[in-house]
């Protein structure tokens, strides 16, 4: 079958209106997360509705569609922003960061959770979001597909064009390198005592 | 070492716990390590902290404003008369 063009079908046109236009506000966050300026993002969220209508005829109903817009996303943010950028490609991880950095250096003082989680929740954020954004690129995207948009592993694999395992290990290193610059963010701010850097 | 002595399960209990947060593991193992963190404490905080730090990154990295003007750019993309393909 011929594909057919949104546009030229109205029922196709009125299901985009429905599922897809709703999801304006979580792309567009996400591609704020992944080119971290406002005008890139814009631009990137354009294409994405572009793309995904056209190609909106070849989305089978009743499968993922979060997903596959997100694919298309990440696929614009790759090809026609990253160009661009010349961003360079880490592949080193921030190893020499513990699994347990933030927790230990919240929690290893005697206090209540309650009151290491509070410290957290005292984070703005607009902070917490420029902790996000400065995770190198082939981290940044696994932990904002995973924590902010719950994608599964699988998903996340499918999205990047990754095999699952890459997903995996930049996911762990990805979240490290988070805990870190939260507790940057927060010893910035003078949420926590700077006893221990 | 940082983790808790509190019985043989704790170390694979950590080493699985991001799995175990993302809902990955399987069916067993899932249920083994929420047996594990219902009955050890220290694993248990460790748990909950992280979980904590999950939900805090989603809550604050959600909710930017959409500019107008992107929105009404991409209603307009639905007027547009039919695409070649």
């Amino acid at each position: 079958m011929a594909q057919t063009a949104a546009a030229e079908d109205p029922a196709l046109r009125e299901r985009f209106e429905r599922d897809v236009l709703p999801m304006l506000p979580s792309l567009y966050a996400a591609a704020l997360r992944m080119t971290r300026n406002p005008a890139d993002a814009e631009d990137v969220v354009q294409d994405t509705y572009l793309r995904a209508y056209r190609g909106f005829a070849g989305f089978q109903e009743g499968t993922n569609l979060k997903a596959w817009l997100y694919r298309i996303l990440t696929n614009s943010y790759i090809n026609t922003y990253r160009k661009k950028q010349r961003e360079p490609q880490t592949v080193e991880g921030p190893d020499d960061i513990d699994e347990w950095y933030l927790y230990d250096r919240l929690g290893g003082r005697n206090v209540e959770l309650s009151a290491e989680t509070e410290v957290l929740d005292r984070i703005p954020d607009e902070a917490v979001k420029h902790a996000l954004e400065s995770l190198p690129e082939n981290f940044r995207l696994p932990v904002l597909l995973a924590d902010v948009e719950g994608f599964s592993y699988k998903e996340i694999a499918e999205i990047m064009e990754t095999p699952i395992g890459t997903v995996m290990s930049r996911l762990h290193r990805g979240r490290k390198a988070l805990q870190k610059a939260l507790w940057d963010t927060a010893k910035e701010r003078g949420l926590v005592d700077d006893d221990d850097a | 070492m940082t983790t808790p002595d509190c019985g043989p399960n704790c170390e694979e209990t950590l080493r699985e716990i991001e799995s175990f947060l993302d809902g990955e593991l399987d069916v067993v193992v899932q249920q083994q390590i929420s047996v594990h963190l219902s009955d050890c404490n220290p694993c248990m905080e460790r748990a909950e902290f992280r979980r904590h730090v999950k939900v805090m990154v989603r809550a604050k990295c959600t909710g930017d404003a959409v500019p107008p003007a992107l929105e009404q750019r991409i209603r307009a993309l639905l007027e547009e008369p039919p695409a070649v393909s």
